[in-house]
């Protein structure tokens, strides 16, 4: 099938554009739900009136999150069969078995469970509403494994073997435990913890900056957020270590190509040359090098938190220390930068290929034509725009506002009579 | 094992056009229902607790044409593309709306995103007629289509008859083969070139089929709505039906959903078109393990939600 390269490149940007809107999104998502989560335990189990309305107040935030998240990812998951037709011909046995999983085993609940969650407070029973957004945030959990399932077997396609062109699943085990999944998903849920304790801290130390009232809620939140991005920062730099063995087994290339090292690329350019046929087999020198942004920011971020750690110590200080609560807020973009740079450096590496080494980026493409995929991208990066402009000004609004605006949760409206009906 | 896969599929997908289809319809008649802010809220009111768990039926529908059809799902997504990618931004609008119009207290912003929830109603309900219309028609579009040597045929000729175009014959440039014989070896051939010509042709036959689907969709709209709001809202919704009864419009209108969602999906045979059977035994028996909790928590929510609309809710 001759591809149009504009075709391919429209095709690539439209689906670079989703999935990172996607992902800057679902990244605050999985991490705040489990904030929420251990606040609104917490809540539950002492009564305490100032936990109650940090929960009402997080969980407004993140409930704004999600709607975006929810939007991008059905879209995302279109554009795999719209657009990427010849994956899941190729590669559907695997690859789609895990995205079906993906949709019953986790979203599926995680979306019914959010439904009660927001309209079931004061309906349910406290502690069955407790229940239900711990199910949301397991099952949150759940559904980015199975994604790193997904992608991991992209990145390094285990436990499956070719038979008559199409791949067949031979082990599923393999396919379940895939390094390139497993380390992924740890790295990318601990990602996820750090972006929400770096947000949580972040708003809360304007609040205090700006001396609001609720000081009591922010210094509580603030301690909540620092004392989750430590750790979390930790976990990520660990499970993003044990990444670099992994590639250097399964996908020499990025490594070489992040290390910049030209002579490694030549030889595995020939030895790619050879193996597969002529090509190109080097990815993106430029995007390649988006590892060193991710671990910049890492960098910095660890840096904040470690400052924070120690003033956090005093009482005094978390409420009155001006300039560190200045410096906190003004990290709030560094985790979404270094999420999207790591998963830049992540897709990027892989190129030629969408099924590392089986399937390459442009036999996967359905036959679109140039005009075709130009009229959906531009309907897609213009709802995207939008979403993601509004979204954020209405996360930044709800922030700002703080825990007085919070209509998740409080008491419903009360009931106006209605003139009865007249038959 | 292919039998319990097809049932799943059509299970889901009963599911949402049932359950799913009775928010895009309430959301269609929003304008008639609510005259005013407070009535326009109890409308949304009507619908939202629900509307999250019910769009997932359709994100399991695909999840499971993706994992256990999976040439089906790229040839189907591929052929009918420009309805498919109306649909997702239909879908987006229409959530964004709901989502979107209690966020700020001004009348210009319920304005727009009631427009929003509106107009995306209208878009999911129009692109469900392209589609269900292309599906249903497709057949009788073959053989002309072919004459006019558009159409793509695999290796066996038996597979043609799952072949379909889509409008009629005369615009027809969108013949597609759904693939595999049995699942074996699927024939990817996605047919013709000139990608920009896959264009929803209107012809008599597709408008009406059209604006049939439309119309069901409103009436499952008005049905389902009279069983959720009170008082004056409750009396406009049962305007069409014109009956004292609620349940058995809403029971004929669920039913007239299913039956247009089988009767399609029996056009696309997927039991022809399965994933190899290492797949299946992998992925069905916990599809059908997890359906009973994925029931369980969904019927949760309906019962909560059992009571009329009398007050506003979160959105």
């Amino acid at each position: 099938m001759a591809v149009n390269a504009e075709t391919l490149d429209l095709a690539r940007l439209q689906f670079a554009l989703t999935a990172a809107t996607h992902f800057l999104f679902v990244a605050l998502t999985l991490g705040l739900v489990t904030l929420v989560a251990c606040v609104q335990t917490r809540a539950t189990f002492t009564r305490d009136p100032v936990h109650e309305r940090m929960t009402r107040f997080w969980g407004q935030l993140y409930v704004i999150n999600y709607a975006v998240g929810i939007v991008t990812g059905l879209v995302m998951e279109l554009q795999l069969g719209l657009v990427w037709g010849g994956l899941g011909h190729f590669a559907g046995n695997v690859f789609g078995a895990s995205l079906a999983m993906e949709t019953l085993t986790a979203f599926f609940v995680e979306s019914t469970f959010l439904g009660l969650w927001i309209f079931g407070w004061g309906r349910l029973n406290r502690w069955a509403h407790l229940a239900v957004i711990w199910v949301v945030t397991l099952t949150s959990y759940v559904s980015a494994y199975w994604i790193m399932v997904s992608n991991g077997f992209l990145q390094h396609p285990a436990g499956a073997t070719v038979v008559d062109g199409v791949l067949r699943l031979t082990d599923a085990t393999a396919v379940l435990t895939n390094p390139g999944a497993v380390l992924a998903f740890g790295h990318i849920l601990s990602g996820a913890l750090v972006t929400a304790g770096v947000v949580m801290a972040g708003v809360s130390a304007y609040h205090l900056r700006a001396r609001t009232t609720e000081q009591e809620l922010f210094r509580k939140s603030l301690r909540v957020g620092v004392a989750t991005a430590l750790p979390a920062l930790l976990v990520t730099v660990a499970l993003g270590g044990a990444q670099f063995g992994v590639l250097s087994d399964a996908q020499p290339m990025k490594l070489a190509v992040f290390g910049g090292d030209a002579g490694e690329i030549a030889r595995l350019q020939a030895e790619a040359a050879a193996r597969y046929g002529q090509g190109d087999y080097v990815p993106s020198q430029v995007w390649g090098q988006a590892g060193y942004v991710m671990i910049a920011c890492w960098a910095a971020l660890a840096l904040v938190t470690v400052v924070s750690v120690v003033r956090m110590r005093s009482r005094d200080r978390v409420r009155h220390s001006r300039l560190w609560h200045a410096l906190l807020t003004a990290a709030i973009p560094l985790p979404f930068v270094a999420m999207i740079a790591g998963w830049v450096w992540r897709e990027s590496g892989r190129q030629p290929w969408v099924v590392y080494g089986l399937l390459s980026t442009r036999d996967a493409l359905s036959d679109l034509s140039p005009a075709a995929l130009r009229a959906s991208l531009a309907v897609f990066a213009t709802l995207f725009a939008v979403l993601a402009t509004v979204n954020y000004w209405l996360l930044a609004r709800y922030a700002r506002r703080g825990p007085g605006a919070t209509a998740l949760g409080s008491p419903e409206t009360p009931c106006v009579p209605l003139p009865a009906a007249t038959f | 094992m292919e039998n319990l896969a097809v049932a799943l599929l059509a299970f889901f997908a009963v599911g949402y056009f049932v359950l799913g289809g009775a928010d895009i319809g309430t959301g269609m008649i929003m304008p008639f229902l609510g005259r005013d802010e407070h009535e326009r809220r109890l409308v949304v009111a009507a619908v939202a607790p629900f509307f999250l768990g019910n769009e997932v039926w359709l994100v399991a529908t695909i999840g499971i044409l993706a994992g256990a059809f999976p040439v089906l799902e790229g040839t189907l997504l591929h052929a009918l593309f420009p309805g498919f990618l109306a649909l997702v931004a239909a879908w987006v609008v229409r959530d964004m709306g709901l989502w979107l119009r209690g966020r700020v207290d001004t009348r210009p912003w319920r304005a727009l995103w009631d427009t929003a929830i509106v107009s995306g109603s209208w878009g999911l309900a129009l692109s469900w007629g392209l589609i269900l219309t292309a599906v249903l028609t497709g057949h009788a579009a073959t053989g002309p289509a072919s004459a006019s040597g558009t159409a793509f045929t695999t290796e066996t000729a038996s597979v043609t008859d799952t072949a379909f175009t889509i409008g009629p014959a005369s615009a027809a440039h969108a013949a597609f083969t759904t693939g595999p014989v049995a699942g074996t070896h699927a024939a990817f051939t996605t047919g013709p070139v000139a990608g920009t010509d896959v264009a929803f042709a209107i012809g008599p036959v597709a408008v009406l089929g059209m604006l049939a689907v439309v119309a069901l969709f409103a009436a499952h709209g008005f049905a389902f709505a009279a069983l959720r709001l009170s008082g004056t809202l409750r009396a406009r919704a049962r305007r069409l039906s014109g009956t004292a009864r609620e349940g058995l419009p809403a029971a004929l209108t669920a039913a007239a959903m299913a039956a247009l969602c089988l009767g399609a999906g029996a056009r696309l045979a997927p039991g022809r078109a399965v994933a190899d059977p290492a797949t299946l035994a992998f992925l069905v028996p916990p599809l059908l393990a997890v359906t009973p909790l994925l029931l369980a928590a969904q019927a949760w929510v309906w019962w909560l939600f059992r009571h009329r609309v009398t007050r506003p809710a979160y959105l």
